[in-house]
């Protein structure tokens, strides 16, 4: 397999990078600093992609990480009781089940890569990956793609439906109502009568209606 | 394969592109203050001002905040200028002639789109200050709001052209622009433009009710290098309108990478115009229109430009 010089050299850099930053994921103490380290390890994983001719797998990979990247940076800082990601916290965790898991994994997808018999067919200059992709997503594999998509768009749409400022629990900035105790009691009466509650033991609830 | 700028003279063109447009915008952002704020126009002062901003930016002394995240507060500015030079590196200057014209042009431009988000928040959460953290935040809701509708309504002109290269999208616009064909897709794309390049009236993250957002902490080189970036940005999308919905390098007389220029800085003159003009939303109005209005017409877009094809 031949490949020109300057692409060996822009793989080997994109390749170098790609495991520093990976590293650097877990050498920061920030939430928001480990998220986009870790995108920049997904960018050189998507240059590499490019190399290989496979553009449009690439740049689409380039494209979704931006995003997910700063939704898990953002929905981290939400849960972590850490305001607005600004205070070191530490990111590494159970140090002897880490390393276990880290070195095993790398070790069964090393021999994997290493034993595995690849095909050797070097993608041609004219080679029309986008065209190749688009005909394998609504020729052969249509219907396994539609059925995902389509139970992927429920799911999104069932999300934003439950979270919805407008939801189906009424509006969110007038406070959530909590389903009643027992089966036949109405939504209304149960909130009334937790807050009642609340007027007796002010201390244990603490909230207020 | 399409023929290629010679890699220098192709790096010389990207920032000639991005001085000269930078330059542009503020020349236009001074021409509509001049007007909207009824006061005469010089034209010499119009001209001259931005140099003279530049150069007061250039001697200030740089402020800092407590214990910034000092690395990623400076690359914010060069990402984002480097976003525009990527971005506009996919737009074809004349029929034969681009600096880079990729099979997946389209989906390079909305990379580059989608990085904006991480340039911003980056830039405001890295000053470790509250106006500027309100700033990033801001622009996440913000850019989860139009990146959707944005993607859709340029996907729709890649429809009739049968293909993912903004050249072959320009090609495809010789009998009929895209702004005749698709008549939802130019007004959608300039207001979710004006919210990719977060200039008023959608200028949320670094908005004056912020006393400037995400860069209210930034002075000396750091703000012009900022300031610079967004004229950048913003000379992207526009770029990207005239080539996808207004025919590109095509028209009579004049030639192509005269067109190009041309249709370009009308979409300018329309963006600046209207960020001078309308009043700004609130965030929460902006996140619901794009949701319940924008996303929804930018599916009938593509519908009807799938339909048209049939």
């Amino acid at each position: 397999m031949s490949t020109s010089a300057p692409v060996d050299v822009l793989f080997v850099l994109f390749a170098a990078g790609a495991i520093a930053t990976a590293y650097l994921v877990f050498r920061t103490d920030s939430m928001v600093r480990a998220a986009y380290w870790l995108l920049a390890s997904f960018v050189g994983v998507g240059a590499i992609l490019v190399l290989l001719k496979a553009e449009f797998v690439g740049l689409v990979l380039m494209l979704m990480m931006a995003g997910e990247m700063t939704i898990m940076a953002f929905v981290m800082v939400m849960f972590m009781m850490n305001p607005a990601g600004l205070n070191p916290m530490l990111m590494v965790h159970q140090h002897k089940t880490a390393i276990a898991a880290g070195v095993t994994s790398f070790l069964v997808l090393a021999g994997a890569a290493l034993l595995t018999d690849f095909p050797n067919a070097p993608a041609t200059q004219t080679s029309r990956a986008t065209e190749e992709l688009g005909t394998e997503l609504l020729g052969e594999s249509m219907l396994v793609f539609e059925t995902a998509g389509a139970a992927l768009l429920g799911t999104m749409v069932g999300a934003v439906a439950v979270a919805s400022r407008r939801g189906r629990y009424g509006d969110a900035e007038e406070g959530s109502i909590e389903p009643p105790l027992q089966p036949d009691e109405e939504w209304a009466q149960a909130s009334a009568h937790r807050t009642e509650e609340d007027e007796h033991e002010p201390s244990v609830h603490g909230g207020h209606s | 394969m399409r023929p290629y700028l010679s890699p220098p003279l192709a790096v010389i063109t990207m920032i000639g592109v991005l001085i000269a447009g930078s330059y542009a915008v503020a020349v236009l952002e001074e021409i509509a203050g001049t007007l909207v704020s009824r006061r005469p126009l010089r034209l010499t002062y119009v001209f001259w001002a931005p140099l003279a901003t530049a150069a007061l930016l250039l001697t200030q002394g740089r402020t800092s905040t407590e214990r910034p995240d000092a690395q990623a507060w400076a690359l914010a500015p060069a990402l984002l200028a480097g976003l525009a030079a990527v971005g506009l590196a996919v737009i074809p200057i004349d029929q034969n002639t681009s600096v880079a014209d990729p099979a997946a042009g389209f989906v390079l431009y909305s990379a580059a789109i989608s990085y904006v988000m991480v340039a911003v928040y980056l830039h405001g959460w890295s000053a470790n200050s509250t106006l500027p953290l309100i700033g990033a935040y801001r622009f996440i809701a913000q850019a989860f709001a139009f990146q959707i509708p944005f993607l859709l309504v340029l996907l729709a002109p890649a429809l009739p052209a049968e293909s993912l290269a903004i050249s072959d999208i320009v090609e495809a616009q010789e009998s009929l622009w895209n702004v005749v064909r698709q008549p939802l897709g130019l007004p959608i794309f300039l207001v979710v433009s004006a919210a990719a390049t977060f200039s008023l009236p959608l200028d949320f993250p670094d908005a004056a009710d912020l006393a400037g957002g995400t860069s209210s902490e930034v002075s000396a080189s750091h703000r012009l290098a900022w300031r610079g970036a967004r004229a950048g940005l913003l000379v992207m999308v526009a770029a990207m309108g005239a080539s996808a919905f207004l025919g590109g390098w095509q028209g009579p007389w004049l030639p192509g990478w005269l067109w190009v220029i041309l249709k370009t800085l009308l979409l300018l003159v329309i963006l600046i115009a209207s960020s001078h003009t309308f009043a700004r939303l609130r965030i929460e109005r902006f996140v619901v229109l794009a949701w319940v209005v924008l996303l929804p017409l930018s599916l009938v877009n593509i519908f009807f430009a799938g339909a048209l094809l049939l």
